[in-house]
Parts: C-alpha cells; structure tokens; sequence
C-alpha cells in the first residue's frame, strides 16, 4: 500500500514503471484479497488506459503488417520460381540464336536467288515464318482438332442408339430367334426337332446347364439308394 | 462315270450382312443395294437379275440412304455424315464430303435431277446442287428442332415433305421456310407414351402426302390444307420401308414383321371414276424386319434385316410367262468366296474382315455308295488372316501347290508366303510388291504359281513373276477395246500359255502370255459371264452366262467349237430352264479330262464331253447303285449329263484328285440362327 504512489512518477518511465506497478499492484491485489474484500478498486488513470489502447492497436497493426510483407514475399518467391520454371523449358538463348541465324540465312540465299525485287521487310519476314511452319511440320503429319473428332464419333453413336433403342429397346416386343425357328416348325407342314437338337452348336449354355442336372441328380438318387 | 467321295464341308461361316436400304434406276434397269456392313451391290434386272457389281464396304462407312442420279451416278450418305460419290468403273468411293449436320439420316433427289436434299440430325435439310462431276452445298432450309429421318420431293421440285419425331413438316424450297406442320397422332392406346417417329414419307403430285410411322399405320395427308384423309392400320409394330411407283398408282411398304403390304389406287365400285387408296396384296416372305422396299414395272423387290433380296412378281403386270415371273430369293453372292489348293488339299474362305485358310480331314475307311465314313483326321484351321485397315476386302486367292496367299482390298494388295511342314504353318508377308499395283478386282495365280495375274482398275492386267526373293512386274495387257469397265473374272491355262479375262461389258479377251500379247476376243454375247476356265489339255475355253448359257471356245482356233454349236442347237436337259441362281464355277476332273463340273447354288452337275448329249425330253433316272445293276438294267442311252441336288446351299464344288470331290455348303438354318432378334408374334395354337 505503501508503494502506490501516482503523483510525482516520470512520465516516461510511465509505462514500464505503470506496468511493475501493475504487476505488483496484481500480486498485491492476490495477496490482498485474501486481507480485505472491501478495499476500493484500483484506479486507472486516463493516461493509463489511453496508453494502454494506444499500444494495443500499434501492436494490431504491427502484425498486419508483417502478415502483408510475409504474403508478398510469398508472392514473389512463387513469381520466381515459375518464371525459373518457364525459363528452364524454353530452350536455351543459345540454340534459339543458332536456329535464328540458320533461318535468316536461309532467307537470305532465297532472295539473292530470286531476282532483285524490293520485297518489303515484312513479307521477308513472313515468308520465313512460313518456311519455319513448314519445316516444323513434317509431310505425314496433318493438324486435326480432337475436340472436333470426339464430337462427331459422339454424335454418331448417339444416333444408332437412337434407331438401336427404337428397333430393339423396350417397349418393341422382340422375341429369340428360338422362339421363331420353334414357331416355324410348329406351324410347318413337317413337324421336326428344335433346332438345338439339329444343330450341334446351337443352345450350348443350356446343354452345359442340363448335363450338370443330370449329373446332379443321379448323383442325388444314388445317395437316396445307400 | 460319276462316282466320288465327298468331302462335306459345313465349316464356312459365312454371314452375309442385312439390306439397308435400295434404289432402282428406271433407266438403266439396275438396282443399287446398300448393306448394314457399308458395301453396295448393284444388280443388273434384264440380265437374269444377276448381281454385276460389289463394292465392299468398309468399317468407317454406315450408309442410311442411297441414291441414283442419271443412268450412272450412285451417291449414297450415312452416319458419319459423310456423302460418297462411288466410280462404278473402279468400284471404290469417288469422294466423300462432310454435310457438317452430323449423322445424315435420308437423302432425296428431285425429279429433275439438279439438286439432293440431305435430312440431318440436327434437324436441318440441306440442299446441295448436283454439278457434272460433284456437288457442292447449296443452302441450309429452315433448321427444325428434332432430327430429319426422311424425305421427299414434290415431282414440281418445289416442295419438300420432311418426316421427323411426331410431325410431318412442308418446306417451300425457295424460301425455305416451313409452310405446313402435320402433327402425327400416335397411335393406339399402348403406343401413346412413346413418340410417333414418321420413318417414311412419299410426295405425290396430286398433293397428297403418304407417311409411314413406328405406330404401324400408313396414312394419306392433304399437304395444302395439313389434315388427314385416310389412315390404314396396317401391323402393331413399325412400318419401316414405303415405296411409290412410278405412274403412281401403287404404293408398297414393308413392316417390322416381315410382311410387305401394297396399297393400289383404285375406284371401290366398277365404272365409278373416283379413286381411293385401298389396301390390296400382302406378302409375307420374310422373317425380319422389311427395311427396303421398291417397285418396278413388273415386281416388288424387298429387302431386309434377314438378307434375302426377294422379287416378287406381279401377276396382273407380267405379260409373258417369262424368267421374270419367278419368284426369286437372292441369298448367296454371285460369285466364289471359296478357292482351293487342289495338291495340300487346303481351302481358303474369304469373310469381309479376314481369311480362313482350312485344311480338309480325311478318313481312311472305305464304304460303300451312299454310306457316309467316319472323318479319322478332322478338318483343321491353319490359318486366320485378319486384314490391315478400314476397308473390306474384295477378293483373295491361293496357289494351285497352296504356298502363296494373296487378297486385296479398294486400298492395297497384300502377298503372303506360306510354309507348311506337317504340323507348323509360317507365313511371312511379300513386303515390296511393284508399285504399279494398288488395288486388284481380281486375283489370280498360274496354274504352276509362277505368275499372279492382278485384274486392276481400267480393266488392265499386271503380270507379276514370283519367287522367294523378290516379285517383278513382267507386263501389263490392256483390252484392245478399249473399254474401262471392271475385270471379275480371270483363268489361266494349265501349260501357262493362256490368260483369259471377262469385264462387265461382257467382253472376254484371250492373252498370250509366252509372247505377251492380245490373241483374240470372243465374240460378245449379250449376257454377263458368270463362270470361265480353260480344259488342261485342249485348251477350251468354256464360258457360263448369267442366263444359264454354257459355251465352248477354241483359243487355238479363235471360234467356237462343234461340240458347242451341237449344245447350242440341241441344249440340256430341260431341268436347266429351271434354274435361278448362276453357275459360279467351272472345273475339269484331273482323272477323266472330258468331264466338266459346273455347280450353282442349288446344284452341280457333270458333263461329259465325249458322250452324246441327252434328248431334251428324256427322263432323268437316278443312279444309285450304278455297280450292282448288270449291264441290261443300265439305261440303254448313255448320258452325257449327270445332275446332283443333294447337297444344297452350294457355296463351293472343287474336283481333287483320286475320285474326291469337295463341296462347301452353307446351310440356311446357320445363317438364320445368327440373325437378330425378329419381333414377337402369338400364332395361335402355340
């Protein structure tokens, strides 16, 4: 108690000095709440509180701040680190100037071939882009637009399923062609055996499924005897 | 004379592909078929209905619709998008242009043949104008919202009826907008959820507009006022085909069940003038879906999803008891798939995608005629060649002694080398054949595979040397006619002295290959040849017509021999008249050199050269026991002509060597235990 005195502190050693007192003032507030419940609250003074504000919005702003620069660094170093990437790919100044050099030569002896005409330097300089093309694409190559394919196989298979679900889809009431063959020969003038007794490789599945009854049931009536 | 042991072969599973759509072309008499696989055959009515010309199909080709303009410009128009022009010289497509529509679902000429309508997916018709050597896009009519599936010209050219899903709409050709919508009703009570596709409509000149639909019906519309005047249920499921006849007054269309239904205009009173649409004949010979229907003068011509071409005649239209009042089915190509390495005793089939090359088991039991031995080696497959590419192949070949393959397609021509020890098979493929080979008609090996003899575009023939190490190109024969059409059938001498080669002109020229020059020309008959080889040891030529007419000629003497001018006088027997389908293939027996072999589809029969010709009214005796009867119960009359029909449908006769014969047959019930599913019907008592 003795140690809270207001008046007469340097100004400047305010804060530090107000936040020993501070801290002192809380342990002493610990230690004094266990003497007395009734003591009367601490005094802030406006000064105190101001600082107080003061320095915690300085400190807001200190981390926005430093979070902005962290983002930009961030920023930049990605930046960097493509423009590495892209640089690593291009192919080196090197080649690209000897590549420059043989075509201007090139285009060079193409002139002095021709006759002497002004040929402005733009169509010079188209005329060599064409040879470039030219030369990059080789004779059994040809462009084609996959989209544009891709497209067409789709549209062509979405009619024959069109005509594929009217002819055979549901609702159209198809039969097997067992049905029919078995029709015809019911209906016939000569009645003979079905078609899967004719011929030998008709109706496989079901002549497989049908030696299994078999086996399956004698072997049933054999455990059926014992 | 006479007795054989016979190989049976059922082991070739040809499928032919079902029928798409057709065109008839008044003019030229010819009727153009396009196939489900993409190939188009053309079959010439006045020569005995005899298919002229295939052109194979190809894996990226579907075709909808196909159409003639003039006497001899075939286009036809699928799903790719595409419209191909095809050079009936050549047999190959001309060129194909993108309609940029997406898939095109019908194509339509007008009557005067200056521009094509093409119906496409996204609902657009597109009019394109027809130029003497190609077409060029005109104008898109008025885009509609649901796809275009067919169409049809007003015979004034300016109108056009286009059937989609539950409408009919009439477009003005020259604005091109859309002056009438038809709304389609949908049928009976079960068929109200799903929508009415309208899949044919025919344009008459009185302004009525026929439509057939999935619903079943085919009714009639007033195209000016857009309302119905009849409608005619005519089966419960699609009617798929419709066809109007030329003088319009008989209209055919074909249904899903297989029946093909013919409506004709007449008046329902006697003297009465006015006339309706009443339904008149039903036939029913098929068993699938009908999917191409037309009329000509004298017939209905149908064809569908069970690969049958059927000609029906009309009886009140025919006139004369002639060959065209037959009912005929064409089922099997005009022409040989099979060829055979008579020595190895191999067998090589040609499919569309690939080769088959089969060697034929034996038995070593002996029995007695009639007796059928058990097989001790069976038949095996040595090799299965599929072919490079899209496109189909057209022909193929294999040497006399079997060790070399050849077969071509519209786009190239492939050699193979075949080795074969008893038990391993090698091929190995000619890598550089001479560059003036690109793509072949017909194929042909010498008889002692020295030479392959290429048919090739322009009717010319190479002659290509062969040999383990390399193949040249020796020479090249033109015709001296000059003629451009396509070379299908080609036989080679057995001494190699000989080449004979028959175009579509009909035309048979005979090459001498010792001296490589044009011999002679026979002279022309007015019917296609169908089958030819030259006699190993007399070196005659004998030629089998489209209309069942059998010829010999002399090279050597450049005319015909007298034994042929005493068949031509006296003829076969009259069981031959009877015939339909044509002689495919002639062949000489190595054991007894006067007899020859000539089979078609239904039969093969023997000639024997140095026997009298039969009377044409005698009777026929069947021979089945010819060694017991003694020598006084033998018909007192030797015949020169001896008939077999027991084994049918006949893809293919081979005489081998020691009295064997080999015969490839292709039952019906194969073919049509492969075919798609048929709708279903409830007979009744089933």
């Amino acid at each position: 108690m003795a140690t809270k005195q207001r008046g007469g502190v340097d100004v400047r050693r305010k804060k530090k000095r107000n936040i020993d007192v501070k801290a002192i003032v809380d342990l002493g507030a610990d230690y004094s709440d266990d003497d007395d419940d009734d003591d009367a609250p601490e005094e802030v003074t406006f000064e105190k509180a101001k600082a107080d504000a003061v320095r915690s919005m300085r400190n807001a702003l200190d981390t926005i701040k430093r979070d902005k620069e962290l983002l930009k660094e961030k920023r930049r170093k990605r930046q960097e680190l493509f423009q590495q990437q892209k640089k690593r790919k291009l192919l080196s100044e090197d080649t690209l100037e000897e590549i420059e050099l043989a075509y201007t030569k090139k285009g060079k002896t193409l002139d002095s071939e021709e006759q002497e005409k002004e040929e402005s330097e733009e169509d010079e300089e188209s005329e060599d882009e064409e040879e470039v093309v030219n030369a990059r694409l080789k004779e059994s190559y040809k462009a084609v637009r996959l989209k544009d394919q891709i497209d067409a196989n789709a549209r062509q298979e979405s009619a024959s399923d069109f005509i594929k679900s009217r002819l055979y889809g549901p609702g159209t009431n198809r039969t097997t062609t067992n049905h029919m063959l078995s029709l015809k020969n019911k209906t016939g003038m000569n009645k003979t055996a079905a078609v899967q007794f004719v011929d030998k490789k008709w109706g496989s599945e079901k002549k497989g499924e049908a030696e299994k009854f078999k086996k399956r049931w004698i072997n049933n009536q054999n455990m059926v005897a014992k | 004379m006479g007795e054989f042991k016979v190989h049976r072969v059922r082991f070739f599973d040809y499928m032919p592909s079902g029928i798409r759509c057709m065109a008839f072309n008044r003019k030229a008499d010819r009727l153009a078929l396009a196939r489900l696989n993409g190939s188009v055959e053309i079959f010439n009515f006045s020569n005995n209905y005899f298919q002229e010309k295939v052109i194979p199909g190809s894996d990226s080709r579907s075709i909808e619709a196909i159409c003639w303009v003039g006497c001899d410009r075939l286009f036809t128009a699928g799903l790719n998008g595409e419209v191909v022009e095809y050079d009936l010289e050549r047999l190959c497509p001309k060129y194909t242009l993108d309609a940029f529509g997406g898939p095109i679902w019908t194509a339509a000429c007008n009557s005067a043949e200056t521009h094509f309508a093409f119906g496409c997916e996204d609902g657009s018709v597109k009019l394109f104008e027809i130029l003497p050597d190609k077409i060029q896009f005109e104008r898109n009519l008025d885009r509609q919202k649901g796809r275009i599936l067919s169409l049809s010209w007003h015979k004034s050219g300016t109108l056009i009826a286009a059937g989609s899903l539950d409408v009919i709409r009439v477009f003005d050709v020259k604005s091109g907008h859309s002056v009438q919508r038809i709304l389609v009703d949908r049928g009976p009570a079960g068929t109200r959820n799903k929508d009415c596709v309208v899949w044919n409509v025919a344009f008459l000149s009185d302004y009525t507009i026929v439509s057939g639909d999935s619903a079943g019906k085919v009714q009639l519309w007033d195209a000016n006022k857009g309302t119905l005047i009849k409608t005619h249920l005519v089966s419960k499921w699609d009617v798929l085909s419709l066809s109007v006849s030329e003088n319009e007054d008989s209209i055919v269309a074909g249904t899903s069940e297989g029946t093909v239904i013919q409506f004709q205009l007449l008046s329902p009173t006697i003297g009465d003038a006015e006339t309706q649409w009443i339904r008149t004949r039903t036939f029913k010979h098929h068993t699938h879906d009908v999917r191409a229907v037309t009329e000509t003068k004298t017939s209905v011509v149908s064809g569908g999803l069970d690969t049958q071409l059927v000609i029906c005649p009309l009886m009140d239209k025919v006139e004369v008891k002639s060959s065209e009042s037959v009912l005929r089915k064409v089922i099997f190509p005009h022409r040989s798939l099979v060829s055979c390495a008579k020595k190895p005793s191999l067998l090589l089939f040609q499919f569309p995608d690939q080769l088959e090359l089969w060697r034929l088991g034996g038995t070593d039991t002996v029995g007695k005629p009639g007796e059928s031995l058990p097989v001790t080696r069976k038949p095996e497959k040595l090799l299965q060649l599929k072919r490079k590419g899209d496109d189909h192949i057209c022909c193929s070949t294999i040497s006399e002694c079997g060790h070399w393959i050849a077969y071509s397609t519209v786009s190239s021509i492939r050699l193979y080398q075949i080795q074969c020890d008893n038990n391993n098979i090698s091929i190995s493929k000619v890598s550089k054949l001479p560059k003036v080979l690109r793509s072949a008609h017909q194929l042909q090996f010498s008889a002692d595979s020295s030479k392959l003899f290429v048919a090739s575009e322009q009717a010319t023939i190479h002659v290509i040397s062969l040999s383990r190490s390399e193949c040249k190109h020796v020479h090249t024969f033109k015709p001296k006619s000059g003629s451009s059409a396509p070379v299908h059938l080609l036989a080679a001498s057995a001494d190699g002295q000989w080449l004979t080669s028959a175009n579509r002109h009909c035309e048979i020229n005979v090459y001498n290959l010792k001296k490589l020059k044009h011999h002679c020309m026979v002279p022309v008959y007015n019917s296609l040849p169908s089958a030819m080889a030259i006699h190993p040891e007399t070196n005659n030529l004998l030629m089998a017509h489209a209309d069942q007419q059998v010829f010999e000629f002399s090279i050597v003497d450049k005319q015909y021999t007298d034994w042929s001018r005493k068949l031509q006088k006296e003829g076969l027997h009259r069981c031959r008249s009877k015939w339909h389908t044509p002689i495919t293939h002639i062949t000489f027996n190595p054991s007894a050199p006067s007899q020859v072999m000539l089979h078609d589809t239904h039969m093969f029969c023997i000639i024997d050269q140095s026997l009298p010709l039969v009377d044409l009214k005698a009777q026929f005796y069947s021979r089945l026991t010819p060694k017991d009867m003694s020598e006084t119960d033998r018909p007192s009359k030797n015949n020169a002509f001896k008939m077999c029909k027991k084994y049918q449908p006949l893809l293919h006769v081979n005489l081998l060597e020691d009295d064997w014969l080999v015969v490839v047959e292709r039952p019906l019930i194969d073919i049509h235990s492969q075919l798609p599913a048929p709708v279903r019907q409830k007979k009744f008592g089933t």
